[in-house]
């Protein structure tokens, strides 16, 4: 009987690790195994080294590390049906989110964000995942492989710029401009050069590029035709500017002469309720309740658009705006003629249900000027 | 006689479980040796097979470890978890259900008298 000292093990760990078995518990059955070998066969003068090289060779056909390959191949071959069976079910989920999702997000019903919201993270984090690992397992070639790499990196991208852009989160056009170079100038030559060369698939793959040339082509101009975000910027700047004119009127003392209770009361309350319109239309854009001073930086723009389905006949925007309308009539009896709010023709219209004509930022700067007359009343800055 | 390695591969890890549940607690290099040691050196299970099983069958839940630090070196010994006993069951049925319909398929006489 052979006794094996540190070194020895050492050694055997150190060549174990160094013909490519790199998983800890395999290398250490391996190393067991060996151990055990070399202490029961090798007599107690023999050499080790000649001894150990030897046995290590019957492990294998070509190299150790085809053990720890097989391993593996075990392991996720297991999972092989249960991982397709998965995929497929979420991929038919997603695709069923979408095509709702979008009706409902037509039609203004409830739901249908979170709908959105759960298909796009299923296709991202579950389906373009899995379709990866299996797929990558079909094919050999490592430009296939990178080929299927860049796909599913380009469908993550995609599907989650998709979503920023949705809920209007920051950083959504950089991801979706980003999304579109790699399929335009990276995925799309990849497949061109490695289609055409064989005969069989150079008819398909030319068709295949073309369409795809042009469907990113149609979602890259999409992307260019949106009016310039610097637009809006300017729209965002005069809106922050009206802000800080109602805060710095707030900060004059009020005026006592001539002003009854029930007038400072209900001059509150229009103030208050022009807030939180204000914010209801900002949330809808932006997500957030107030734009910070620092959006541009930020990358979160309040994008031009008709408002929100809390505006729709009987939701809660539009019983506040309701609310303001009879808040403002109360308020003109109360005051001198030259002192009353004049008629806003944008709360009209929304009072008549025209709400096509009016976008959120000019419904958010009527309240602004709202604001800013009874400020200018209250704090005594008109002549009686 | 060695059997080839296409034989065992379908039944190596009925093996394993089978041995495992009469012996408890096994290591690696111990069950090479048992299995030699039962068939009179006919089937002789190589490493290449035995580990990527070994660990299949914990990744499965159907056996358990525990390691044992001998001087250096680590031993992993390989018992049955609760799954792993049915399923130890399941299997050597199965395997012998499948023997006799070789055996009817191929038309061997066991008897031949």
């Amino acid at each position: 009987m052979y006794q094996l000292n540190e070194q020895q093990i050492d050694y055997i760990l150190n060549d174990i690790g160094a013909r490519g078995v790199e998983m800890e518990s395999l290398q250490q059955n391996l190393l067991d195994h060996i151990c055990c070998i070399i202490e029961n066969n090798l007599e107690e003068n023999g050499d080790f080294e000649s001894f150990y090289k030897k046995t290590i060779q019957t492990f294998y056909k070509d190299a150790l590390w085809e053990i720890e390959e097989e391993t593996l191949q075990l392991l996720t071959n297991k999972n092989y049906y249960k991982m397709k069976k998965i995929m497929i079910y979420s991929g038919t989920l997603s695709v069923a989110g979408f095509i709702a999702g979008s009706i409902f997000k037509i039609m203004h019903w409830p739901g249908a964000s979170a709908i959105l919201l759960l298909s796009m993270l299923n296709i991202s984090l579950i389906f373009l995942p899995l379709l990866f690992i299996l797929k990558t397992r079909e094919v050999s070639a490592m430009k296939d492989k990178l080929m299927i790499a860049i796909g599913t990196i380009f469908g993550i991208l995609f599907s989650t710029s998709s979503l920023f852009k949705i809920f209007h989160w920051p950083g959504a056009n950089l991801m979706w401009l980003f999304a579109l170079g790699i399929l335009m100038f990276v995925f799309i030559p990849i497949y061109f050069f490695s289609g055409i060369r064989t005969p069989e698939t150079k008819v398909n793959t030319i068709i295949t590029s073309i369409i795809l040339i042009s469907a990113g082509g149609m979602l890259f101009t999409l992307t260019s035709l949106k009016p310039s975000t610097k637009f809006y910027i300017g729209k965002t700047y005069n809106y922050l500017q009206g802000e800080e004119l109602i805060t710095r009127m707030q900060l004059i003392k009020n005026d006592t002469t001539n002003q009854n209770p029930e007038m400072i009361n209900i001059s509150k309350e229009i103030l208050e309720n022009c807030k939180k319109i204000k914010e209801i239309i900002i949330i809808d854009g932006i997500g957030i309740k107030s734009i910070p001073k620092d959006f541009e930086t930020k990358d979160i723009i309040l994008q031009e658009s008709g408002l929100g389905k809390e505006f729709d006949p009987a939701a809660s925007g539009m019983e506040m705006i309701q609310k303001l309308k009879k808040q403002i009539n109360s308020y003109n009896t109360l005051v001198n003629r030259n002192k009353q709010l004049p008629i806003d023709n944008n709360i009209e219209r929304m009072e008549k249900m025209e709400l096509i004509r009016i976008s959120n930022y000019n419904l958010l700067n009527s309240l602004t000027e709202i604001q800013l007359f009874i400020l200018q009343n209250e704090k005594g800055l008109m002549l009686n | 006689m060695i059997y080839s390695s296409e034989l065992i591969k379908g039944t190596l890890k009925t093996i394993v479980l089978k041995l495992l549940a009469d012996n408890k607690k096994m290591y690696g290099y111990e069950i090479t040796q048992r299995v030699k040691e039962l068939t009179f050196d006919k089937i002789q299970i190589t490493e290449g097979a035995l580990y990527p099983s070994l660990h299949s069958l914990e990744a499965d839940g159907l056996v358990t470890t525990e390691t044992e630090f001998i001087g250096k070196r680590v031993r992993k010994y390989y018992s049955l978890s609760a799954t792993g006993k049915t399923k130890t069951k399941e299997k050597v049925s199965e395997l012998a259900d499948f023997m006799e319909t070789m055996k009817f398929l191929l038309d061997i006489k066991t008897n031949t008298a």
